[in-house]
C-alpha cells in the first residue's frame, strides 16, 4: 500500500480497499505466519516469562522471582559444566574440523584411483542420524578391558583406558565422533566451493612457475575464505545445539562431563521439576544463537566485500 | 611442468594408497558394525574384526521378530513424508508471496523470517511440550509432524533464492492471460523450481529422518518410536546382546545408504545452498 505505483490509483479508488495482489501475498504468508506464530513466538514468549518464575512445570501456583533462575544458572555445577562442555565441544570442533577438511579436500580434489569411492565414504560419515553413530561408537569406546579399542591397544601392550567413565577421556570421545563425523561432510562443502575456483588462475600460476603448495596458499586458500567463514559458522552454531550424540555416547556422564545445554533444558524442566532454571536457560541459549548468528553476518559480510 | 609431476603417475599411486588408507581406517566403525551383526556375543569378543565364521542370520531374525521395527519404519515413514510435504508446502507458498509483491506485510515478514531462522528450537521446546500436553498431542504422530513445521522456514530461504531468479515475463504472461495467483503457483512456478524442491525435500528428509531430540521427548508411547528412537531403546533392552543391537543398527540404516547412494548429489547441493544462506 505504501508502493508508490499505486499512488495515482489512491485519487480514484478508495484507500482501504485491498488490492488483489495484496490480498494473495496475505494467504500465500498465512500459513508460515500460523507456524511461527505457534512454534516459535509464543514458546518463546512463554519461556522468557517463566523464567521470572518459579514454576515447576505443573503447579499453577507460583510467584514471580524476578532474574533469580538466571543467577542459578551461572551459579549451579551442573549447568556451568553443560556450559562449558557445549562451548568446547562447538569451539574443538569448528577447528579441528577445519583444519582437517581443508586438506582433505584439497587432497580429494587432486587425481588419484577410486576418488569418487573415498569422496561418497567420507560424505557419507556425516549422513546417518548421531544418536546411532553415537550408540555404535558407545560399544567401540567401551572402557571395559573387553572393549574394542582396548583390545586394540592391548595388543601393543597398552594399559586399557577408561573412555567413557573418565570425565576427561568421555570428552575426547565424544569431540572425537563429532569431528569423525563431520570432517568429510565439511569437505565436500570445501569440494563444492572449489569447483568454482577459475581455472585460469592456476594455468597463470604454472606459467609463473609456482608449486602445489605455492597454489595452495596464494590461490586456493584465499579463494576458500568465504566458505570457510560459513563453514566453521555452520559447524559452530550446529553444535552449539549438540544433544543427541553426547546423549547416545556418554548420557551426558560420567558426573555430567559431557552434559550439553540442550540436556540441561530438558533435564531442569521436565525431569527435575525447575521449569523456571529450564526456561531461563533456553532464553539465555537463545541470546547466545542470535549474536553468533549476527557475528557471522558482519563477518560473512566483511569477508565478502574484502574478496570481491 | 609442476602440474605434469603433480599428477604423475607415482604420485597419483602415492596418493591413492594414502586416501584410500585413511577412508579405510574412517570406515572401520561401519565394517565393525556389519561384521558383528552376523556373530554370537562370544565370537564379537574374542574376534572383533575378522570375518563371521558364519554368516548367521540368526540376529537378523530376533531382530524383526517382534515386528516392532517394521512399526518404527512405519512412523519414521509417516512423520518424514507429511512433515517434509508440509514443510515444503508452506515455504514455498510464503517464498511465492514474496516475489508475488512487495508490500509491507511481505517486507515484514521477510525480516521476521530471517529472525525465526535463528532461533533455536531448544529454547522453545519445554513450552511447545506442554503447549501439545494441553490439547493431546503429545505421543501422537500429528504431534510429533507439527514440531517439524518450524523448518518451513528454512525451506522458504532456499525456495526464494531460487525463485528470484526466475523469469518474470513468464509469470507476468501468465497474469496477462487471467491465470490466477494460485493457478500461476501451482501451473507455471512449481513446475519451474523443481531443482531446488528436489534438493529441499532430500535434505529435508534426512534431517526428519535422523531427528532423535523432538522424538525422544515428545514420544514415550513404544507403539509411536520412529526408526532412531527404536534403535536407542534396542540398546537398553539388550545391552548384553550386542550382535543384536548390530543387526538392529544394520537394518536402520540400510535405507539410509540406499538413500545417499540415490540422492548424494542433491545432499551436496542442498549442503551448498543452505551454507549460502547461513
Amino acid at each position: 500500500m505504501s508502493a508508490s505505483a499505486s499512488h495515482a490509483q489512491t485519487v480514484v479508488k478508495p484507500r482501504w480497499r485491498i488490492k488483489p495482489e495484496d490480498r494473495a501475498t496475505f494467504f500465500f504468508l498465512l500459513p508460515i505466519m500460523v507456524v511461527f506464530v505457534v512454534l516459535t513466538l509464543v514458546p518463546l514468549l512463554s519461556s522468557i516469562y517463566y523464567s521470572l518464575t518459579d514454576y515447576n512445570g505443573f503447579n499453577p501456583e507460583y510467584s514471580i522471582v524476578g532474574l533469580k533462575n538466571y543467577a542459578t544458572i551461572f551459579t549451579e555445577a551442573e549447568l556451568l559444566h553443560s556450559l562449558g562442555f557445549t562451548l568446547l565441544f562447538a569451539i574443538s570442533t569448528t577447528i579441528l574440523i577445519t583444519v582437517l577438511a581443508l586438506p582433505l579436500a584439497v587432497t580429494l580434489n587432486k587425481a588419484f584411483y577410486g576418488r569418487s569411492v573415498a569422496r561418497s565414504l567420507f560424505f557419507f560419515l556425516g549422513v546417518p542420524a548421531q544418536a546411532i553413530i553415537g550408540l555404535i561408537w558407545r560399544q567401540i569406546f567401551s572402557p571395559m578391558k573387553s572393549g574394542i579399542i582396548n583390545q586394540v591397544l592391548d595388543l601393543f601392550t597398552i594399559p586399557p583406558i577408561p573412555w567413557t567413565s573418565d570425565d576427561h577421556w568421555a570428552q575426547f570421545c565424544v569431540i572425537f565422533v563429532g569431528v569423525w563425523m563431520g570432517t568429510g561432510w565439511h569437505a565436500t562443502l570445501y569440494l563444492a566451493y572449489m569447483q568454482a575456483i577459475p581455472a585460469d588462475l592456476y594455468e597463470q600460476s604454472l606459467i609463473d612457475g609456482a608449486n602445489s603448495r605455492q597454489q595452495f596458499f596464494h590461490i586456493t586458500l584465499p579463494q576458500l575464505v568465504p566458505c570457510v567463514v560459513v563453514s566453521t559458522f555452520l559447524i559452530m552454531t550446529g553444535n552449539l545445539k549438540i544433544y543427541d550424540l553426547p546423549y547416545t555416547l556418554t548420557a551426558g556422564g560420567p558426573r555430567n562431563a559431557t552434559m550439553t545445554i540442550t540436556q540441561a533444558i530438558l533435564l531442569r524442566g521436565t525431569g527435575q521439576s525447575q521449569y523456571g532454571v529450564g526456561s531461563a536457560l533456553a532464553v539465555v541459549f537463545t541470546i547466545v544463537c542470535l549474536l553468533l548468528v549476527t557475528v557471522q553476518q558482519l563477518v560473512a559480510g566483511a569477508v565478502q566485500r574484502r574478496f570481491e | 611442468m609442476t602440474e605434469s609431476r603433480a599428477n604423475s603417475l607415482p604420485r597419483r599411486i602415492l596418493r591413492t594408497i594414502v586416501v584410500l588408507g585413511l577412508a579405510i581406517i574412517c570406515a572401520i566403525p561401519l565394517y565393525y558394525v556389519i561384521v558383528s551383526s552376523f556373530k554370537t556375543n562370544t565370537e564379537m569378543t574374542q574376534h572383533p574384526f575378522a570375518l563371521p565364521q558364519h554368516w548367521d542370520l540368526t540376529k537378523y531374525q530376533e531382530a524383526i521378530a517382534d515386528g516392532s521395527i517394521w512399526l518404527a519404519f512405519g512412523n519414521s515413514i509417516v512423520v518424514t513424508f507429511f512433515a517434509v510435504i508440509l514443510q515444503v508446502a508452506v515455504g514455498s507458498l510464503a517464498a511465492y508471496a514474496m516475489i508475488l509483491k512487495k508490500n509491507w506485510l511481505t517486507v515484514g515478514m521477510g525480516a521476521v523470517l530471517t529472525i525465526a531462522f535463528c532461533i533455536p528450537v531448544q529454547s522453545t521446546l519445554l513450552p511447545l511440550y506442554q503447549m501439545e500436553g494441553a490439547i493431546g498431542v503429545v505421543n501422537t504422530l500429528p504431534g510429533l509432524i507439527a514440531l517439524y513445521l518450524v523448518d518451513s522456514a528454512f525451506c522458504y530461504y532456499l525456495v526464494v533464492g531460487y525463485m528470484r531468479k526466475l523469469p518474470m515475463e513468464l509469470l507476468e504472461a501468465a497474469r496477462v492471460d487471467g491465470a490466477g495467483p494460485f493457478r500461476i503457483y501451482w501451473q507455471i512456478v512449481l513446475p519451474l523450481i523443481r531443482p531446488i524442491l528436489a534438493t529441499v525435500v532430500v535434505f529435508q528428509t534426512l534431517a526428519v529422518w535422523n531427528d532423535f531430540l523432538r522424538p525422544s521427548v515428545f514420544t514415550t508411547d513404544q507403539s509411536k518410536r520412529t526408526v532412531v528412537l527404536q534403535v536407542y531403546n534396542a540398546v537398553d533392552t539388550f545391552s548384553t546382546d550386542w550382535p543384536l543391537f548390530m543387526a538392529i543398527t544394520c537394518i536402520a540404516l540400510a535405507p539410509v545408504v540406499v538413500f545417499f547412494l540415490f540422492c548424494q548429489r542433491y545432499i551436496v547441493s542442498g549442503l551448498v545452498a543452505g551454507a549460502v544462506k547461513g
